[in-house]
């Protein structure tokens, strides 16, 4: 997205009271307890293995860490996670990951 | 997944991936909208999960792609169950006539059952339902409207003033309502009306037979009132003879009336104590402690435990004690005398019938001896004397 439109996005989210996640295209994380992380708006599965799920958002990475983690259900925009859940790390671009 | 149901209806398989790269073939399958579910590893490091069935075909082109092979662990749903019956026909088949046969035998009589308290013979009704084509395993199709079996049935049954047929599945009740109908009146043989006891007639109505005595008359017990004989002495003959005939009637009562009157009442304070039975002992269980009454009244109900329509020897006796206290009132001779001349009234009119009526009372002697008030009383009681002696007609020679 180029600079210029997405700070124009920024303005009218900021300036009609928008939710951020409707203007801008940002992931949504709805995580209940340790159990369950639901992600919305991501833009693909990068590495899963029973200890860490990282998914490519618009800019950057996120990374689910737990044990035994299996992927219920996955679709074009959402993935629902459930297992022993850890932590939810975010990793903006540019910054290395880990 | 849409909801398991869903699923399974449709079908689906649990398939493992081997090999290859687990990420690029989830992110290749998300981009065909391809729906996984339960995305795991197992112990050995390879990716299972479960598709549905049109979505297995789809899926392996994307399979060849990643450069890996799926290998189906389980097939589950509907689908593949109607496969496996289709191998197994006898089975299939089984399963075919017993719903069939289900299907055929529930649409007999299985039970015909007769409701309503009824005075009517339940074979009769039985007969007349059987005669309308109501009558077990009979096949319920061929039955008739079941108004209709009503109406066919009341105009079978003469006693009945309606008749109701309900089917509930299998079981017919027919209810049935009797018709009220006047008592029957015992044919009755000639007979005279004599006199109860001596009196004097106060009113005499013959209805059917000849008066032989007049207002005013003394008679005497066993006197003919209303004789039952009619016409000359070579033409007669012998009737019901029915009447009704008062007359005064003397009683002397003799009545003790004691001075002091004891009086029972419950105070409604009262305890309760349970008790579990076992055969013919009691345990007692609750209901302990609390004052002892001084006098009480105790009334027990037992509540057996019914298995089925046994009765089972064990069970809870309830017990409740009531207290009760008694009040001694002194009476003053003439609230005694009162008291007894009117307890001797009502003894009196029970005695002698619905219609009797007290016209005098006479006290002919009273004595307070011991606590106590004797009194002898004659009474004058107008009362029914007629009574019906059965005419005995020899043969004639």
């Amino acid at each position: 997205m180029p600079r210029l439109s997405r700070k124009l996005r920024k303005w009218t989210a900021a300036f009609l009271d928008l939710p951020q996640d409707v203007a801008l295209d940002l992931p949504r994380v709805t995580m209940i307890g340790g159990l369950q992380v639901t992600v919305e708006n991501h833009r693909g599965v990068l590495h899963f293995s029973p200890k860490t799920l990282r998914l490519a958002m618009d800019r950057g990475e996120m990374e689910v860490t737990g044990e035994n983690l299996v992927i219920r259900n996955i679709g074009a925009e959402e993935v629902f996670v459930e297992g022993e859940i850890l932590g939810v790390t975010l990793h903006p671009k540019g910054k290395p990951s880990g | 997944m849409k909801g398991t149901w869903f699923a399974a209806v449709r079908g689906y398989v649990w398939i493992k991936l081997i090999g290859g790269n687990p990420e690029t073939f989830l992110n290749a399958a998300t981009a065909q909208r391809i729906g996984l579910w339960n995305i795991a590893f197992s112990k050995d490091g390879e990716l299972t999960f479960g598709i549905s069935v049109p979505d297995f075909f789809r899926l392996r082109p994307l399979v060849r792609q990643c450069g890996s092979k799926a290998r189906i662990l389980a097939k589950r749903g509907v689908p593949f169950q109607l496969a496996r019956l289709s191998r197994r026909k006898t089975f299939a088949a089984g399963m075919l006539v017993f719903v069939s046969l289900l299907f055929l035998l529930s649409t007999f009589v299985w039970q015909v059952r007769i409701g309503g308290d009824t005075a009517i013979p339940e074979e009769q009704i039985l007969r007349a339902a059987r005669e309308e084509g109501l009558f077990p395993f009979q096949w319920s199709l061929r039955l008739q409207d079941s108004s209709v079996l009503a109406r066919r049935l009341t105009a079978r049954l003469p006693d009945a003033s309606w008749v109701g047929v309900e089917k509930k599945g299998t079981m017919i009740v027919i209810t049935v309502v009797d018709s009220t109908k006047p008592d029957a009146k015992s044919a009755k043989g000639p007979q005279d009306l004599v006199a109860k006891m001596d009196a004097v007639v106060t009113r005499i109505i013959a209805e059917n037979g000849k008066p032989q005595v007049e207002r005013h008359d003394r008679v005497r017990s066993g006197q003919v009132l209303v004789s039952g004989w009619l016409g000359d002495a070579d033409r007669r003959k012998a009737v019901v003879s029915k009447g009704k005939v008062m007359g005064l009637v003397w009683h002397e009562m003799r009545i003790v009336s004691p001075l002091v009157r004891e009086q029972k009442t419950l105070t409604g304070a009262s305890k309760e104590r349970t008790y579990w039975v076992i055969g013919s002992r009691a345990l007692q269980i609750a209901g302990y402690g609390g004052e002892e009454y001084a006098e009480s009244r105790t009334g027990a109900a037992l509540y057996p435990w019914r298995l089925g329509r046994w009765m089972l020897p064990l069970g809870i006796l309830k017990e409740r004690e009531m207290e009760v206290l008694t009040t001694r009132d002194s009476l003053t001779a003439a609230q005694a005398k009162e008291a007894g001349l009117r307890q001797a009234r009502t003894e009196l009119l029970s005695r002698c019938g619905t219609d009797a009526r007290i016209t005098s009372e006479n006290i002919l002697h009273e004595q307070s001896e011991s606590g106590k008030v004797r009194l002898t009383v004659l009474y004058e009681v107008e009362q029914s004397i007629a009574v019906e002696r059965p005419i005995i007609q020899t043969p004639s020679e």
